[in-house]
């Protein structure tokens, strides 16, 4: 078999770029203008930590009118609304508690990270929102239009062709056939488009729309369209809630204050247990696993906090950090089964470079298949229980809209660590651990089949 | 290819499910004894808040409201945003009947510890489960929606040793394992909240994969020596990955103990609930992979097999 060999600076090359990555991951890069931090990467420090963890906010929410008018599948709509503001806004670790009787919804949700001037009081605020939007004519809401999800689709959020931010509708049959007659009669006249009491947009009507389609323009930037189009989905509250800011209470982490540092201890002890029996075992192999692994953790951190710009941060809860176990797990085997392949080929009395091919081309069929049913698992998790407007939820949606929608954030957040885990673990375990060892054994020091798991006195 | 080394997994298959057959029945056995115990988010139930000064620990009035009420509550501690107020969240699962005598129980159970605390009833809030019905019919469906999608993927994967077979299988083992997880905590008297629904899709993870570790190895070793019967072939490929499914198992194991020893040093014991069954769950994988699927499937495959059947039935 006669391969390209490995260079031997890609060793140092693949371990610097994971050394790298595991430094900014945890620990970001930001600086200090005097008091003011300024954040380049977000780390480790940025992750938004669950209730369990980090302790959070708890409020209690009231309707504004009349209690005896409101029946229990109000009360269950109600839940159901604003667990999906609270997954929508990357909260996925709350506890939406109804209380039938008194008709209040009671809900606790985790600190903002790294936010030291949180404002609990308006974060609640919008929770409790109707979000009603509504298409009114002329400037004022007496004659409304459209109106919430019976005549509203969906929205998303989009550029229109001047490169201006919006956010675009789809309307509803019964929709489609009151705005085009709307538009018809109201040539030249204003429409108003309302979120709550708030007016968003008045455009001038200028053709008549039947195509099913609206949109909201003026939007200041990609994000207050992302949130708009975010809220419209969200749906709207059937009745407007308050809180009662005499009962907004500060909850202390139900783990226990120092719960975050004890796990964070916890999990490095672990991993140094991991690192020196994997060394011990498999000697270089173990070595070269231990950087490897190091990156995925570092990946998945990264993936986590809001590292990369495109990828949102996110709320990490215990069934999150046993997503990140679970593909940690299967890093580790993953560069188990290659050093095993590896001594076995020394067995049968290959040299050091006919071994390692031999030994990682053998257990990649393995490791793929164990991967993408894990994958398969991952994707699942995350289409039963995210929002039902996440792309994966919509491949799924024939199935699973036979159910409620029940939107679970602490499976979701399973699902999702556990999938990035696993896409780590396919460019760390599998392609950084192969360029590594193949790398590091053209050194002359390190050719004696010992060190790879092969008889101590051959060659 | 058979030596005296190996160890015969496929012979030994009795043995094995009588020891299965064992864990199962104590398993229930015990079920029904102790009972399982669901969180407040699964079933609903009451939760009061009390005010008070100074301070109290939070796991000592934990302790001291569970010996009261003899069941199992949830204390945690919070503060008004002004943060001049102290307030403890009791939760814990009852219907209304129950929360009644339960709130004087506490109350006066508190005022007793704490006399210089100023503990007073300030709310009490009867709630509906946060998770809903729908939740468990989902989570069930989801799963099985997930195994049919993985039996199909390795059913393509693995046709070449009988793809469906190798899947169901794979899923005989991960079952036991999930099972094997909730004895666990019916044995710890642990509660069964929204963690251990993350800890059964760990585990359902880990015994995945590692069933397809030795499938991956059958198939290899089919197409390297065509010959071998059902059997040898299966204990071949099961001794050959034998080191790296305990290795896996050992280091992992070691790593989620490692974090409850740690945990407890410091007196940290809600990730008990997290920890036990996983650690539980990662042994009983190593198992049921070794002794149960791979042996099950020879089973399945001579039965399947006239020719080997006659064979079977012969020797």
């Amino acid at each position: 078999m006669k391969t390209k060999k490995t260079g031997k600076p890609v060793f140092f090359i693949v371990a610097i770029l994971i050394f790298a990555l595991t430094y900014l991951a945890f620990f970001g890069l930001d600086n200090y203008y005097g008091d003011n931090r300024i954040v380049y990467t977000k780390g480790a420090s940025d992750i938004r930590w669950g209730i369990d963890i980090s302790g959070g906010v708890e409020a209690v929410f009231s309707p504004d009118k009349e209690v005896s008018s409101i029946s229990d599948e109000d009360m269950a709509a109600a839940k159901e609304i604003i667990e999906t503001r609270l997954v929508n806004n990357n909260i996925t670790d709350s506890e939406v508690y109804t209380d039938k009787a008194n008709k209040q919804v009671i809900v606790r949700f985790p600190w903002q990270a790294g936010e030291s001037e949180f404002d609990p009081a308006a974060a609640v605020q919008e929770l409790g929102e109707t979000a009603l939007l509504t298409f009114c004519e002329g400037t004022t809401q007496d004659k409304v239009i459209l109106q919430g999800a019976q005549d509203i689709e969906r929205a998303s959020a989009g550029i229109d062709e001047n490169g201006q931010y919006i956010v675009q509708l789809e309307l509803t049959q019964a929709g489609t056939s009151k705005f085009a007659e709307a538009t018809a009669r109201l040539q030249k006249q204003t429409i108003s488009i309302w979120m709550d009491d708030t007016m968003i947009s008045a455009p001038t009507v200028n053709e008549v729309i039947t195509g099913g389609t609206a949109s909201i323009t003026g939007m200041a930037d990609a994000e207050e369209a992302n949130d708009l189009a975010n809220k419209i989905n969200a749906g709207s509250l059937p009745f407007a809630l308050t809180v009662d800011d005499s009962k907004l209470q500060i909850i202390s982490p139900t783990l226990g204050s120092n719960a975050l540092n004890i796990m964070v201890i916890a999990g490095a002890i672990a991993f140094g247990i991991i690192c020196i029996l994997m060394i011990l075992k498999y000697r270089l192999p173990g070595v070269v696993a231990s950087i490897s692994l190091l990156g995925q953790v570092a990946g998945s951190v990264a993936c986590i906090s809001g590292f990369f710009p495109n990828i949102p941060s996110f709320t990490l809860t215990i069934p999150g950090i046993a997503g990140i176990i679970l593909s940690i797990g299967m890093g580790v085997d993953a560069n188990i089964i290659s050093a095993e392949r590896i001594k076995e080929e020394f067995a049968k009395g290959r040299t050091i470079d006919g071994a390692i091919s031999a030994g990682y081309q053998n257990s990649f069929t393995s490791v793929l298949d164990g991967n993408v049913t894990v994958v398969i698992v991952s994707l699942v998790l995350m289409g039963a229980f995210g929002t039902p407007d996440s792309l994966i939820a919509k491949i799924f949606s024939p199935v699973m809209s036979l159910f409620s929608s029940s939107i679970t954030g602490s499976i979701y957040s399973f699902g999702y660590t556990l999938l990035i885990g696993v896409i780590f673990n396919f460019i760390m375990g599998v392609t950084a651990s192969r360029l590594m060892l193949k790398s590091i054994s053209r050194f002359k020091v390190f050719r004696k089949p010992w060190l790879y798991g092969g008889a101590k006195h051959a060659e | 290819m058979q030596n005296k080394k190996q160890f015969n997994f496929v012979k030994h298959f009795k043995i094995a499910s009588i020891v299965y057959g064992a864990i199962l029945v104590v398993g229930v056995i015990l079920t029904i004894i102790f009972g399982v115990e669901l969180d407040i988010n699964f079933k609903g139930g009451t939760r009061f808040t009390y005010s008070y000064t100074g301070e109290i620990d939070v796991a000592e009035a934990q302790g001291v409201i569970e010996d009261v009420l003899k069941q199992s509550v949830t204390v945690s501690e919070s503060s008004s945003i002004s943060g001049d107020e102290k307030n403890l969240v009791v939760s814990l699962v009852a219907d209304s009947s129950v929360s009644a005598a339960a709130q004087e129980e506490i109350t006066a159970a508190l005022k007793e510890k704490y006399p210089d605390q100023a503990v007073a009833l300030l709310d009490s809030n009867s709630v509906s489960a946060t998770v809903a019905g729908g939740f468990f019919a989902k989570s069930i469906f989801a799963v099985v929606l997930a195994s049919l999608l993985v039996i199909l993927y390795v059913g393509i994967r693995f046709r070449k040793i009988g793809g469906v077979s190798a899947g169901v299988t794979a899923l005989v083992a991960l079952v036991f394992d999930i099972i094997t997880a909730f004895f666990s905590c019916v044995v710890f008297r642990l509660q069964i909240d929204t963690n251990f629904m993350a800890v059964v899709l760990t585990i359902l993870g880990y015994s995945l994969n590692d069933t397809i570790v030795i499938y991956d190895r059958i198939r290899e070793n089919k197409r390297l020596y065509p010959a071998l019967s059902t059997e040898e072939l299966v204990n071949t490929s099961v001794n050959q990955v034998k080191a790296r499914t305990i290795n896996t198992a050992v280091m992992t194991f070691l790593a989620v103990a490692t974090v409850v020893v740690v945990s407890e040093f410091f007196g940290l014991t809600t990730l008990r609930s997290f920890a036990i069954p996983m650690a539980v769950g990662i042994v009983s994988g190593c198992y049921s992979t070794l002794c149960l699927s791979a042996p099950l499937w020879v089973r399945w495959r001579n039965y399947s097999d006239p020719r080997k059947k006659a064979k079977a039935a012969k020797a």
